[in-house]
């Protein structure tokens, strides 16, 4: 019985450390935890542990994805939340052009979202056969973002990649495959474009519908 | 009459295996053309009505009804045919059931016989065909439309589907039991066949209906979904292109901030262990005693991006350096060489005035034979001498091994 109610309590120390880490928990990167914050009891311990040092738990992509917010917000949790509004608008075409360029060099015909895997030999050997996307490659390398340097495709993606790991988007789940795979993340960056879109009346859909539209004609 | 038919039949189906590999590239690649080779075969399927031309100048095509054998045998997903027309199949089976009682009241009982067992047929006919249906639509959604390529293929796969099912629904709908039981009467084999057995089997396909009408509505959801976010990412870049300075407003400057912009940033102390805590002195001293001091050399392990491949080809290249014994096997095996003569192993050791125990030479003999390279030991025969173990079956004790030239 204790040691149960041990490992309960170890699990749930660490999944609230995960969060105050600024973790982004998902079925990808965290399977257990993301199991047990599925639970609504779970959430109510965190919650409350979590609201005493003025934390809430936050979710987005419909529940599938949970991290770490403030409960109240005074002049300083402004200033972080402003910071990182910035940070992540200032990511967003990187992103995207990214996002698409995957997209693309693969032929797939859905964008990367949780849990789809990219190889990266087969992606670097397709965006080496076709110049228009070395281009792209290129351009998205260059970006504050990433701060590539390098003319060479291999090394601008091995960094591209590498700074995607460590901004949370994509796993290496071994480190020496050259297999990535998305993280819950990237679902929130779309929540992130959606949300944009609608509060500022952007209709990107409707945009890229009548484009393709006039591609077709 | 039932003798010709049969006999017709007959005739069809060894037409069509006769002529079974053209039949099959026809359905494989829709339509045939005549040519010189295959005028001949063409023309008799012609006449037996398995091919058709569809229009003049076009090429030719597989009846649809075989078409229909065809695909429902080898479960097809191309085939999205579904027969949704129930009204006309309860028309037929009302009227069936009209004669049937007509001939019964006259008394008829070889008519009434013939229009029984044509009732039930196509009573069954028109159940198994519902299942059909619904298998068929349970096969593209389990394979989520696989047969076509693109999201936009597949939005239209589904819509499809999702009409074929509302249709099969509305004309379910249509079935009016009370109607059914009037014409039934109290013929208990009309009950059975019209009442008991079309009900069942209506209330179980419109359950699994409306069960593939919900998986088609989730599937049909997901695919907006990623044809949303495509378009999504599409719409912003284009924007971006056509707004080269636009940037997003600042959504987090309002009073209420939208919770998905309200992400705190990490917070995490070092945690250290308490030793003034008495209560956990207990476990740290076991925690303490559990430590076992390992050195390891800070050398990080080198990583391979591929796999070197090796083969341990020359016997010499990985030999361990021998110990005495081995070498005075080798000896051993030498002096055999060099007389050319049978040589037991135990002599040989006595002989020499060996100093290592006699047991441990015979299994260094043994291994010395056993481990020399294939083509070396062809030259040698070792034959174990012993014999088996008085009480314990199928053990052989070896007293001493002999070795010679082959």
């Amino acid at each position: 019985m204790t040691a149960m109610t041990e490992t309960v309590l170890v699990g749930q120390g660490a999944l609230i450390e995960a969060l105050l880490r600024g973790e982004f928990i998902c079925k990808t990167t965290n399977e257990d935890g993301w199991r047990a914050l599925k639970s609504a009891s779970t959430r109510e311990h965190i919650e409350q542990y979590l609201n005493q040092i003025n934390r809430t738990l936050a979710q987005a992509g419909e529940g599938e994805v949970f991290f770490c917010g403030y409960l109240q917000l005074g002049e300083r949790e402004r200033k972080v939340i402003s910071q990182q509004f910035r940070d992540i608008c200032n990511a967003l075409t990187p992103l995207v052009e990214w996002l698409v360029l995957v997209q693309e060099a693969n032929g797939q015909d859905a964008p990367l979202s949780e849990g789809a895997a990219i190889r990266l030999t087969e992606l670097q050997s397709r965006i080496e056969d076709t110049p228009a996307f070395k281009e792209q490659l290129a351009k998205i390398s260059h970006y504050r973002l990433f701060g590539s340097t390098s003319s060479q495709v291999d090394a601008q993606i091995k960094l591209v990649f590498k700074r995607l790991v460590e901004l949370g988007y994509l796993l290496r789940p071994n480190q020496e495959k050259q297999i990535y795979i998305a993280t819950g993340k990237l679902d929130y960056l779309y929540e992130v474009i959606r949300f944009i879109d609608e509060t500022e009346g952007l209709s990107l859909e409707l945009q890229a519908e009548t484009a393709t539209q006039r591609e077709l004609m | 009459m039932g003798n010709n038919l049969h006999q017709a039949g007959v005739k069809l189906l060894k037409q069509l295996g006769r002529h079974a590999e053209l039949v099959m590239d026809v359905y494989l690649a829709g339509s045939i053309a005549e040519n010189n080779d295959n005028a001949a075969i063409v023309d008799k399927l012609r006449k037996a009505d398995i091919l058709y031309r569809p229009e003049a100048e076009q090429e030719l095509r597989l009846k649809r009804s075989v078409r229909a054998l065809l695909e429902e045998a080898l479960k097809d997903e191309r085939n999205r045919q579904i027969d949704a027309n129930v009204g006309s199949s309860m028309a037929t089976i009302k009227t069936l059931a009209d004669h049937y009682k007509e001939a019964r009241h006259a008394v008829d009982y070889a008519a009434s016989e013939a229009y029984l067992a044509d009732l039930s047929e196509h009573v069954y006919a028109f159940a198994e065909g519902l299942r059909y249906s619904i298998r068929v639509l349970w096969s593209r959604i389990n394979n989520e439309f696989g047969y076509v390529g693109t999201i936009n293929a597949k939005i239209r796969e589904n819509e499809l589907a999702q009409s074929q099912v509302t249709e099969l629904l509305n004309g379910l709908e249509m079935v009016q039991f009370d109607e059914l039981a009037n014409i039934a009467g109290d013929i208990r084999e009309l009950r059975k066949l019209l009442v008991t057995r079309l009900q069942e089997t209506l209330s179980d396909c419109t359950q699994e209906l409306s069960v593939v009408q919900g998986r088609l509505l989730e599937l049909l959801g997901r695919f907006r979904q990623i044809q949303g976010r495509t378009r999504l990412l599409k719409g912003w870049l284009l924007y971006t292109d056509q707004h080269p300075d636009y940037n997003p407003d600042n959504h987090v400057g309002h009073k209420q901030v939208p919770n998905l912009f309200n992400q705190a940033d990490a917070l995490i102390a070092p945690a250290s262990v308490d030793v003034f805590n008495t209560g956990h002195e207990n476990e740290l001293l076991q925690l303490v005693t559990q430590i076992k001091s390992i050195a390891r050399h800070q050398v990080a392990t080198p990583t391979r991006e591929h796999d070197v491949s090796m083969s341990l080809a020359a016997a010499e290249d990985f030999d361990i350096p021998d110990n005495p014994l081995k070498l005075a096997v080798d000896e051993y095996f030498c002096a055999v060489i060099d007389s050319g003569m049978r040589q037991s192993a135990l002599q040989y050791h006595q002989q020499q005035g060996l100093e290592w125990d006699t047991e441990s030479w015979l299994y260094q003999v043994i291994c010395g034979f056993e481990g020399l390279p294939e083509e070396h030991r062809q030259y040698f025969e070792l034959e174990p001498i012993g014999e088996p173990h008085p009480r314990f079956n199928g053990n052989f004790i070896i007293k001493d091994v002999e070795l010679w030239l082959a």
